[in-house]
């Protein structure tokens, strides 16, 4: 098997949980580079919206390096603002969100306003929900990209920024008024989630070649349910590499970052 | 269905109940101009297609006085109006209140100002959907006041802060979402959750938005203040519709024969234009669709002075970096004047000529 980095490993899970026919609401970074070679690969009549309001743009100048860099329009077929992007998804037509954060619980509930203190006093502010409080509400499945630290996977995020499964009760999303049906996978280097249909807890599918679920478990602050069906994850082969390495982010903007100890 | 979804009742997130009684106990309160003020003001305009174009410093020296809410247009490091901030900035604006979706440089350069001199520039409270630089990390500036609760914030998604634009611009005084509900927005933010009368189900409510004054920045209009758009259009033709006035800065002037032309392009209609300038490079650092590709470098370089400041306290380089570049500069063109032919040169060749209709 040919040698690879973690946010290459993300790239590549995030592609192949992409399916073919769809629309993904891209964030910026990392889910682009997945779209762009899903698009490359098996899914070529996947299309992007980016929430500065392009749809099915061709990437041919290269990887935005913002959600509302000018070459997220390239060639779209419908460019308009935020408001178009945002109605297309809230009507139906995005089928996934593509979001990252700071913390995730067992529901897919996501915190990316801030770390630490209080809302009126945060230790550690981000920037807000972004689009993704809307992504999370309103495309029909939620992928989320995490750092696998057990302080990322908490028993309660401090803040829900983007809506997961709430408490878990099977009402909770209609009481919210969102569209979505919500979670649907976590992707990290060295495991992949989705969501049990009857309790909506996180569930352990796929692990790194080489890891167990107890490895798993052990950076994951919550229980987690293990799949009786649990699998490797699938690992890139020279081609993807090298479509990921060399089409989607020559530069290595999000591929080559070192992941921070 | 009625009441709230959120994590309140079930106590999802950690968020506390003090945090939570805020918003309990407060009476909602537009934070600029109501419904009905924003009215009286698209009323009390001349309608006559006029020639509108003026300077940036009189256009600020009339419209941005303290205590208004200010609507940022743009969004991230896309066609962002930085050269109407650095005016604002020159001529100082105290208690603002801010309104944008997404937005780096812009409330950056404000937050950094009123670090230098809280007594000549000075930020209230932010309702906004983010603060930050993407890929370029996080905005230092909001970290430093947002920590230090020097400014209120009311956390919206982008599609709220856009929504809350557009029923500005649509003159309705709030207009429902599928957003926000079921999250800690709910429980922190202005809006409201209701059971819909027709559905009886669960709809999440925000108010409009409506700037006392929308700053945007165009590719094109004519003089009159007709607007094309190109690339994103943002929220500027919402911000713009929604403000009782709008400052507009674009790359370029064009005849008012090619609006009237192909009207269908027109995103702003002159008549939400209170004031045009042309100003070329007027979005810079940041990107304009068909102009110039962002300068990242000088993003990095901005922002390693104010997380310098946020990291240590002080404040010297960043008072240099104003003092030099801001009050030491007369307008924007002296501004750009400090960068390079080469450097300028770069940014148009990165934008790899996206074709536009001028």
């Amino acid at each position: 098997m040919p040698e690879y980095g973690p946010f290459e490993m993300i790239a590549y899970t995030g592609s192949r949980v992409l399916e073919d026919e769809s629309i993904v609401f891209v964030g910026t970074g990392l889910p682009i580079i997945a779209a762009m070679h899903a698009q490359l690969t098996h899914a070529p009549s996947l299309n992007m919206i980016f929430e500065a309001g392009s749809v099915a743009a061709i990437l041919e100048q290269g990887m935005p390096l913002s959600v509302g860099d000018t070459r997220a329009f390239r060639k779209a077929c419908f460019a308009k603002g935020l408001c178009g992007a945002f109605e297309l998804t809230q009507r139906g037509y995005a089928d996934y969100a593509f979001i990252g954060g700071a913390q995730v619980d067992m529901f897919g509930n996501i915190c990316s306003t801030y770390e630490g203190g209080t809302y009126s006093k945060p230790r550690v502010r981000f920037p807000g929900s972004g689009g993704a409080g809307a992504m999370a509400a309103n495309c029909e499945k939620t992928i989320a990209i995490m750092a696998l630290e057990a302080r990322r996977f908490v028993p309660k995020v401090e803040f829900i920024t983007s809506i997961g499964f709430g408490d878990g009760s099977p009402e909770y999303r209609e009481k919210a008024g969102v569209m979505g049906s919500g979670p649907y996978r976590v992707i990290t280097n060295q495991a992949l989630f989705g969501f049990d249909e009857k309790t909506r807890r996180m569930t352990l599918l796929e692990v790194l070649p080489g890891k167990t679920a107890a490895d798993i478990q052990e950076l994951v602050s919550f229980e987690l349910i293990i799949s009786p069906d649990l699998k490797d994850m699938r690992e890139p082969s020279e081609e993807d590499l090298a479509l990921l390495r060399n089409v989607c982010d020559p530069d290595g903007y999000f591929l080559k970052r070192k992941v921070a100890k | 269905m009625t009441g709230k979804a959120a994590s309140y009742v079930k106590k999802v997130s950690s968020l506390s109940i003090d945090e939570i009684k805020k918003k309990e106990e407060r009476t909602f309160q537009y934070w600029g101009p109501t419904p009905d003020e924003a009215r009286k003001a698209a009323v009390a305009k001349k309608k006559g297609l006029h020639d509108k174009r003026t300077t940036i410093k009189e256009a600020v020296a009339k419209y941005v006085k303290d205590g208004i809410n200010l609507g940022i247009g743009g969004f991230v490091n896309t066609r962002v109006p930085v050269a109407i901030i650095h005016e604002i900035v020159r001529q100082g604006a105290r208690d603002l209140t801010l309104s944008f979706q997404s937005n780096s440089i812009c409330c950056e350069l404000l937050a950094g100002a009123m670090i230098v001199n809280p007594n000549h520039v000075s930020i209230k409270r932010v309702e906004l959907a983010w603060w930050g630089y993407e890929v370029i990390g996080i905005a230092p500036l909001l970290r430093y006041l947002a920590g230090n609760s020097m400014i209120q914030l009311d956390d919206y998604t982008n599609y709220g802060m856009s929504a809350r634009f557009k029923a500005g611009a649509m003159g309705i005084p709030f207009i429902p979402t599928r957003d926000h509900g079921g999250s800690d927005m709910e429980l922190v933010n202005r809006g409201r959750m209701i059971e819909c009368p027709f559905t009886k189900k669960n709809v999440y409510l925000v108010s409009a938005c409506h700037p006392d004054v929308g700053i945007v920045h165009v590719p094109a209009a004519d003089k009159y203040g007709n607007a094309r758009i190109f690339g994103a259009l943002c929220t500027c033709p919402e911000i713009a519709q929604a403000a009782s006035h709008t400052i507009m800065t674009t790359e370029q002037i064009i005849p008012t024969e090619s609006i009237r032309q192909y009207p269908n392009l027109t995103e702003i209609p002159w008549v939400c234009v209170d004031a045009l300038i042309e100003q070329p490079f007027g979005g810079y650092p940041g990107a304009v669709y068909g102009y110039y590709w962002f300068d990242m470098p000088e993003f990095l370089s901005f922002r390693s002075i104010c997380d310098e400041f946020r990291k240590t306290g002080n404040k010297d380089k960043l008072k240099e970096w104003y003092d030099k570049y801001i009050f030491g500069c007369e307008t924007f063109d002296d501004f750009m004047a400090t960068r390079p032919y080469s450097k300028i040169k770069q940014l148009r060749q990165m934008d790899q000529g996206q074709p536009i209709i001028v």
